[in-house]
């Protein structure tokens, strides 16, 4: 027994394609024989003959060795004058604020002599206690883009700033009527410059703000429910009973990052609380993929749904049709009986079914409780039918200025084809946008903001507190801070930093940073409390003392239940990585994978595998086996995008994300956002560069002059196109192998709390059958089995209790799939960007990913073959497809530096060692690239440097280390590696030997948690913790012996030094 | 008699003015400190720019200060904690100091110090130990290199390539050799002709090389087996070579002479490499940095004014008005780097200096004999006085290379109980036991080194 096992290399070898037949009839494929290419009777007309060859060679080894004898002549420069600050190999971190209209983050900036390098959070500050997720901390590689705009500019040639001031000011003055369209602002300086300009022309100016992921609805449905236009601060810690109808709060709906946190404190199972969670979507989100029960609807069925929820918590039943309703019913008598600690939020952008969301709420007596309509985050203030009269007045000619500031509706405008015609009746317009995007380039001037790492600027993101952006390095290009531009056409010569000073210091509002003393603490700390907001908008109306809602839901129900549903229906989404796409040039996020998908560089079609089976298309997707290009037509609107079968989606819905197809005008936006060719070339159609994946915004629907992101009535056709989709991972579920990933139920594990490690039901140590007689009963057979703790392969080599022993515990019930510590990773440790081509190979290069594993319809192979019948290699087979509905489970997955490594037994040159510390080092100058290590790895986490990243063409568009400026970012204390060798995580062995090095300066024992790895910090839920593991009283050494910790694969026996903590999902025993 | 009066008058007024001043002075804070105490307290606070002879370091000498403040005591001590204070009583001597100094060296920095540590430091300034400072100076003065010897390091300086010259010989030797061979066969061939004989056979010189060879066959195997030898003991130590920059001493492009500074001046290293203690880079100074003393001295006593110029060409300075050029674009000084590490080697200093407490002379050498930045060669290193280095391990494997890195984690011992963190770890040590083999292997011999700490662990200072 045991041996009937069979293991297939992906879905191709498993489904039998006939393109995996061919592969396997040819395994050395794509090359030609040897005796054909010798018997080429062109090779005798070739002029390098062998010989020739031979030469050559034995010239380039002597010149080789030659250059090697030569003393480098390297240049040492230091500084004239050194900043106080600065000490040359010290990182200096400055408090500082992101915001880009949509992302808010509360940041430390780390600098390396004066070079921003790394962006973490401010731990512990602000609403989202510092939390910033990926997309922040990768934007620091945008400061030294270098399609950056490098000066004002005057319809694609230059300018001076001064031509540009004086040129933009005789045409405002003249102008009849000057319209500003920007992102919704939540500066206070920003607004009072804003202001300003408004009294300089006097009746003319007009501010229209929109966001370009529009959540207007919620504001509209606020406005009628409690007359206030904002989005409210949601508590999910406090709610027990959470049901989000399609909105992805862990991942993108509003502001993730602080939800994240509020989330993961209600499900703090160690302390025995943990909330029950129900998703009802069409596309497998992140947050759907977290939750405890997820129900599958169409996007027609979100409004229905709200009002039967409302419906039945109000006294009356009812029930939507398609809709699962054994796990409905549970939720309503989970919400029934969770009044006030409950919490309901919807993903829909349209009012209707804000509102009626709103009145679940008030029924169940949410507000004041977990939702605070009276402190409301200021950010989302943008207003769609204001941008909707814009754009029909610049239609009719009616605008003579136009000044876009951070905005990009050339893109994301849903009507963007109208906005351009629109602007191009425009007189005079002009951008402060930092690139020359779909909009700046189409603007008569370009008037370059600094990038957000060179400006000073105010936040005010909730009322009661201002955070501060300061610049960490002298602007990079001839650019100007866009309100200091708007204050030399208001005649005002003040710098934006003195201005903003006024602000605060008493002449505009209360003096609260009156002193150089206070404010210089302000800045240093990122942030102050401001007991009166400046006001961004005088017009703010009071806020009630206790919200009285207006409960008039009748018209909306009506409304929503109005909406038909359509054979095929399409749901734009938001990945957490591209997000609004207003970072698409950014090589981390591209190249992180999506957190369900596990695509990298593209937007697809994701469709139900059954569907997607159903009408043709290929399900089996890889390196050799393409994606079918589908025609998408909604809303008039045609799409081709290749599709991805994704388990989860709702049968007869597809999914598109949102934020890709920038520069589909051939716009200098960044060169990583074009599609690279094989060998590096950007891919040309027409001589035009060819976008990443495709613009969705124009398949919103427009419901009362808000863009909702679903189109209700599509259809999907097939096409004879192909299209490669790179992923990171292709299988999808872990086939019963339970030593990989455990969970169990939340009764099961309280009712199992207080046992010892190893011992409850759900993570019991393994044991191996041996050929002794361990039980004593006369016979050797089955029954005689050891714990793999005493078996052991390999020689001792025990680290337990000898000076540090460096660890990581990974908590699976915390860990939401984000992604922010691959970004964060990635960043930190130098790690090449490697591109689409590479990834579809399996080439990518992340020392850290996360594997996401779906449930099959049943947990064992002995389950499978008895309930459906099957034998034992066609259950295997049936459980590696995953379930209609199926669970998920994120697991970071990075080196496990094993006390037992298998990679470093195999090594012939020692390049991997063992350290008394308990990690695996690499050494890259040792290693001469066999692989073998990464072979004998049974988590396959060691990667290979194929290529010389740093200098072949290959990746020259895209990685960050071969541009002149971008290679500013990599980290000085992590070598960057070169072709033929290993590298694999390393746990952040810099930041290890620097904290380590800082407690022996300081003379100390090093203080728990003084030492952080990369994803550690990241992690927005504390899933991942670092730590030692000798330290009895550290963090991490409580975790390791949590009941609920074990080893992955454990039966193995290599003794990782990175535990995982088991997922506890809130579901009963029966369902498990 | 009012002659008489006033003359008395006079000669008693005089008298009680020498003794009231004989027993000010006498109980003046320029003496009755402690001696000792105020040569410590003046090495850390004052000898960065002040030395106690009238020579002007990066501020004037100290040299006869009892006699310029003498009888203003209090106001010398104000001076001393807050000049600008001092400088507001209105004083004129004080008035005139800051007139004449303060332009060219800017304002003193207010001293922490009390008044009773004041008085220990001018008592010492006054009255030095024999053989200590003043005298020490001197004899450090003979232990340097002298005038001459810097004075010959500074022209070596002067580029002189000698290589191409031999180059450039050898090639006019060879034209030459070649040529007489040419007119050697020419003058055959026309004597050949005069006589009537066939010109001789024009063979190539290679043909003539191999029939030369070809007679000389014994010969030519033995220097054929020599040079084949040769070459493999060069080849192989000059591959092993590779890599190996011992005794580095590139050119500069300011003559600087850490002989100067550290020897004759005894600027501390950290003076000016600030960042060792702090940092992996020991850094190189900023041109700031120097100007803490250059903005006074100008002149050096081997290249005169062309190599300080050099420092005020960088960043501005005009040492004839003693002013910093307004909106100056600095140059910054474009120095070769010295010591050279693969990209794949971390090295800290703070962990060196800092933590290991490591002199800088155990890694460097003798840096106060050098001029420019030179890598001190393993000989050089050993070849230093253990009672100047203290805890000097003399190593073989020649400097910056791995063997040499690793040789020495080998010897150094770590002291546990030199802080709260080898204490903990020491702790942890005790706690688990010998039983265990790691531990085992670490304690056994009664001797923790680096290495035993993980000093040779690769993670260490590759990654």
């Amino acid at each position: 027994m045991g041996m009937n096992k069979k293991y297939w290399t992906g879905l191709d070898e498993l489904n039998n394609t006939p393109a995996f037949q061919e592969a396997i009839s040819n395994e050395f494929s794509n090359t030609e024989r040897v005796e054909d290419f010798l018997s080429n009777d062109k090779l005798k007309e070739t002029n390098t003959g062998r010989r020739d060859f031979l030469k050559f060679m034995g010239f380039s080894v002597a010149a080789a060795t030659l250059a090697a004898c030569e003393t480098p002549v390297v240049k040492s420069i230091p500084y004239v004058v050194k900043p106080e600050e600065i000490t040359p190999g010290i990182a200096n971190y400055y408090a500082s604020t992101y915001y880009d209209g949509n992302d808010y983050g509360n940041i430390l900036v780390k600098t390396r002599e004066g070079r921003p390098i790394f962006i973490k959070g401010n731990k512990g500050l602000g609403l989202a206690k510092g939390n910033i997720g990926a997309r922040i901390n990768a934007s620091v590689i945008g400061l030294y883009d270098s399609a950056r705009l490098k000066g004002p500019k005057k319809g694609g040639s230059d300018i001076t700033w001064t031509d540009l001031d004086n040129e933009v000011k005789g045409a405002l003055a003249s102008a009849r009527n000057i319209r500003i369209v920007s992102n919704t602002i939540i500066s206070p300086t920003t607004q009072r410059a804003i202001n300003e300009f408004s009294t300089k022309y006097a009746g003319k100016v007009k501010h229209v703000q929109y966001d370009a992921i529009s959540y207007n609805g919620i504001t509209k449905a606020n406005l009628a429910s409690f007359g206030k236009a904002v989005v409210p601060s949601y508590d999910f810690g406090k709610a027990e009973v959470i049901v989000s109808i399609a909105a992805d709060f862990l991942g993108t709906w509003l502001t993730p990052a602080m939800y994240q946190i509020g989330y993961s404190e209600g499900r703090d199972v160690d302390n025995g609380k943990m909330s029950k969670h129900f998703q009802l979507e069409s596309v497998m989100s992140l947050t759907g993929s977290n939750s405890d029960e997820r129900i599958p609807i169409k996007p027609s069925q979100e409004g229905k749904v709200a009002a039967a929820i409302y419906a039945s918590i109000t006294g009356s039943t009812e029930k939507v049709e398609g809709v699962n309703e054994v796990v409905f019913n549970k939720m309503i008598t989970a919400l029934k009986g969770a009044a006030g600690k409950s919490l309901v939020v919807a993903g829909s952008n349209d009012p209707n079914v804000q509102l009626i969301v709103n009145a679940i709420n008030q029924s169940l007596g949410n507000y004041g409780k977990t939702i605070d309509i009276n402190n409301p985050i200021t950010l989302y203030r943008g207003n769609d039918a204001d941008m909707l009269a814009l754009v029909d007045e610049m239609n009719g000619g009616a605008v003579d200025a136009l000044i876009v500031y951070g905005a990009n509706p050339s893109y994301s405008w849903y009507q963007s084809d109208k906005f351009n015609t629109g602007l191009s009746k425009v007189k005079t317009s002009i951008s402060f946008n930092g690139f020359a995007d779909e909009t700046a380039s189409r603007c008569t001037y370009m008037a370059p903001d600094h990038h957000y790492l060179e400006s000073w600027n105010d936040f005010s993101f909730i009322n009661g507190r201002i955070d501060l952006a300061q610049p960490t390095i002298t602007p990079l290009y001839n650019t100007r801070q866009a309100q200091e531009s708007m204050l030399r056409w208001s005649d005002n010569g003040s710098s934006y930093y003195d201005y903003m000073r006024t602000t605060h210091n008493g002449s505009y509002t209360s003096p609260m940073m009156a002193t150089d003393s206070s404010w210089n603490m302000a800045v240093h700390n990122g942030t102050f409390a401001a007991t009166v907001a400046a006001a961004p908008e005088a017009t703010a109306p009071t806020p009630p003392a206790t919200p009285t809602p207006t409960l008039n839901v009748a018209a909306a129900i009506s409304a929503v239940k109005a909406i038909k549903a359509g054979t095929w229906e399409v749901a734009l989404y938001e990945k957490i990585t591209v997000g609004n796409g207003n970072q698409a040039n950014n090589p981390y996020l591209q190249e992180t994978p999506d957190p369900i998908t596990k695509v990298t560089w593209d937007n697809y079609i994701t469709m139900s595998p059954l569907d997607a089976k159903e009408f043709g298309y290929n399900v089996n997707l890889g390196q050799e086996s393409a994606a079918t290009v589908a025609k998408v037509t909604v809303n008039g609107k045609e799409m081709t995008l290749p599709v991805f079968p994704a388990p989860g989606q709702k049968r007869g819905t597809i999914g598109i994300a949102l934020g890709f197809g920038r520069g589909a005008g051939n716009e200098e936006i960044g060169s990583a956002a074009y599609q690279i060719g094989e060998y590096g070339e950007h891919m040309l159609v027409d001589d035009k560069r060819v976008p990443i994946g495709k613009n969705a915004f124009a398949m919103a629907t427009m419901v009362d002059g808000v863009p909702v992101y679903a189109g209700y009535s599509a259809s999907v056709d097939i096409t004879e196109e192909e299209y490669y989709l790179a992923t990171t991972q292709m299988q999808n579920t872990v086939m019963g192998r339970d030593s990989v990933v455990k969970e169990t139920t939340f009764a099961t594990f309280m009712a199992e709390k207080d046992k010892k490690k190893g011992t409850a039901t759900y993570n019991m140590v393994p044991a191996l059958v041996v050929h002794e007689d361990i039980n004593k009963d006369g016979v050797i057979n089955a029954q005689d089995k050891k714990p793999t703790s005493e078996i052991d392969l390999w020689a001792d080599h025990p680290v337990e209790g000898v000076g540090h022993r460096w660890g990581l515990t990974i908590d699976l019930t915390s860990c939401l799939g984000c992604g922010a510590c691959i970004t964060a990773c990635h960043t930190e440790n130098n790690v090449p960007v490697v591109g689409k081509e590479e990834v579809l190979k399996h080439r990518d290069m992340h020392w850290l990913r996360i594997d996401r594993y779906f449930s099959s319809d049943f947990a064992t192979v002995e389950e499978t073959s008895e309930k459906k019948d099957l034998g034992t290699i066609a259950a295997y087979r049936d459980m590696e497809n995953a379930a209609e509905n199926p669970r998920t489970v994120h697991m970071p997955m990075m080196c496990q530096h094993c006390n037992h490594a298998p990679c470093e037994t195999v090594c012939p040159v020692a390049a991997t060692v063992h350290s008394n510390e308990g990690l695996n080092n690499m050494a890259y100058n040792r290693c001469i690239g066999t692989r073998y290590c990464a072979n004998n790895c049974p988590y396959k986490v060691r990667r290979f440097n194929w290529f010389n990243y740093v200098t072949n063409d290959k990746f020259s568009n895209f990685n960050p280390s071969q541009g002149e400026m971008t290679r500013m970012v990599l980290n000085p204390d992590v070598t960057v590696r070169t072709r033929g060798v290993m590298e694999k995580c390393s746990m952040c062995q810099q930041r290890i030997q620097e904290g380590k090095l800082e407690a022996k300066k300081a003379g100390v024992p090093v203080p728990d948690g003084s030492i952080q790895t990369a994803c550690a910090e990241a992690c927005p839920t504390n899933a991942i913790v670092f730590g030692d593991l000798n330290d009895q009283a550290s963090l991490n050494t409580k975790r390791s012996k949590n009941v609920r910790s074990y080893h992955a694969l454990e039966e193995v026996g290599i003794q990782p030094n990175v535990f995982y903590m088991t997922k506890i999902r809130n579901i009963e025993e029966t369902e498990a | 008699m009012r002659f008489s009066d006033s003359f008395y008058n006079r000669v008693l007024i005089t008298l009680a003015l020498i003794i009231s001043t004989a027993l000010t002075s006498f109980a003046s804070i320029h003496e009755g400190g402690d001696v000792a105490k105020g040569e410590q307290l003046f090495n850390a606070n004052c000898a960065s720019c002040h030395k106690i002879t009238n020579e002007v370091l990066a501020a004037p000498g100290l040299g006869g200060v009892d006699q310029r403040w003498a009888g203003k005591d209090a106001l010398l001590v104000k001076w001393i904690q807050n000049p600008q204070a001092a400088a507001a009583t209105g004083d004129a001597y004080i008035k005139q100091l800051v007139a004449t100094n303060v332009p060219l060296f800017g304002w003193m920095a207010g001293q922490a110090v009390t008044e009773a540590e004041i008085k220990d430091i001018l008592t010492y300034v006054k009255t030095p130990p024999a053989g200590a400072a003043g005298g020490a100076a001197a004899s450090a003065v003979n232990e340097c290199q002298t005038l001459e010897e810097l004075k010959a390091a500074a022209e070596e300086n002067e580029e002189s390539d000698g290589f191409i010259w031999f180059v450039i010989i050898g090639v006019i030797f060879t034209i030459i050799a070649v040529s007489a061979a040419n007119i050697s066969r020419s003058l055959k061939n026309a004597m050949n002709e005069r006589e009537g004989l066939p010109a001789e056979v024009e063979h190539s010189y290679w043909y003539n090389v191999k029939t030369w060879m070809w007679t000389n066959k014994t010969f030519v195997s033995i220097i054929g087996v020599f040079l084949v030898c040769y070459f493999v003991v060069v080849g192989y130590s000059s591959l092993m070579d590779i890599a190996v920059y011992e005794g580095y001493t590139p050119t500069q492009p300011v003559w600087f002479s850490h002989s100067i500074h550290v020897c004759q001046n005894e600027v501390d290293c950290q003076y000016c490499h600030s960042s060792a203690a702090k940092s992996k880079h020991a850094g190189i100074p900023s041109v700031n940095v120097c100007m803490n003393c250059h903005k006074g001295i100008n002149k050096g006593a081997i290249t005169g004014e062309k190599e300080i110029n050099k420092i005020y060409a960088a960043i501005g300075f005009d040492p004839t008005t003693k002013q910093y050029i307004e909106n100056y674009e600095e140059k910054p000084i474009e120095w070769n780097r010295v010591h050279n590490l693969p990209d794949h080697v971390y090295f800290n200093h703070s962990q060196h200096v800092t933590v290991g407490n490591i002199d800088c002379k155990q890694c460097h050498g003798p840096v106060e004999k050098y001029t420019v930045g030179h890598q001190a060669t393993i000989e050089e290193v050993n070849a230093q006085d253990p009672a100047e280095v203290p805890g000097l391990i003399k190593l073989t494997k020649p400097t910056l290379t791995m063997g040499w890195c690793l040789e020495c984690h080998n010897k150094s011992q770590v002291d546990l109980t030199s802080s709260e963190y080898y204490e903990e770890m020491h702790n942890r040590f005790k706690a688990t036991g010998l039983g265990q083999r790691t531990i085992r292997d670490i304690m056994e011999d009664g001797e923790i080194t680096v290495r035993e700490m993980g000093g040779w662990e690769c993670g260490k200072c590759h990654y």
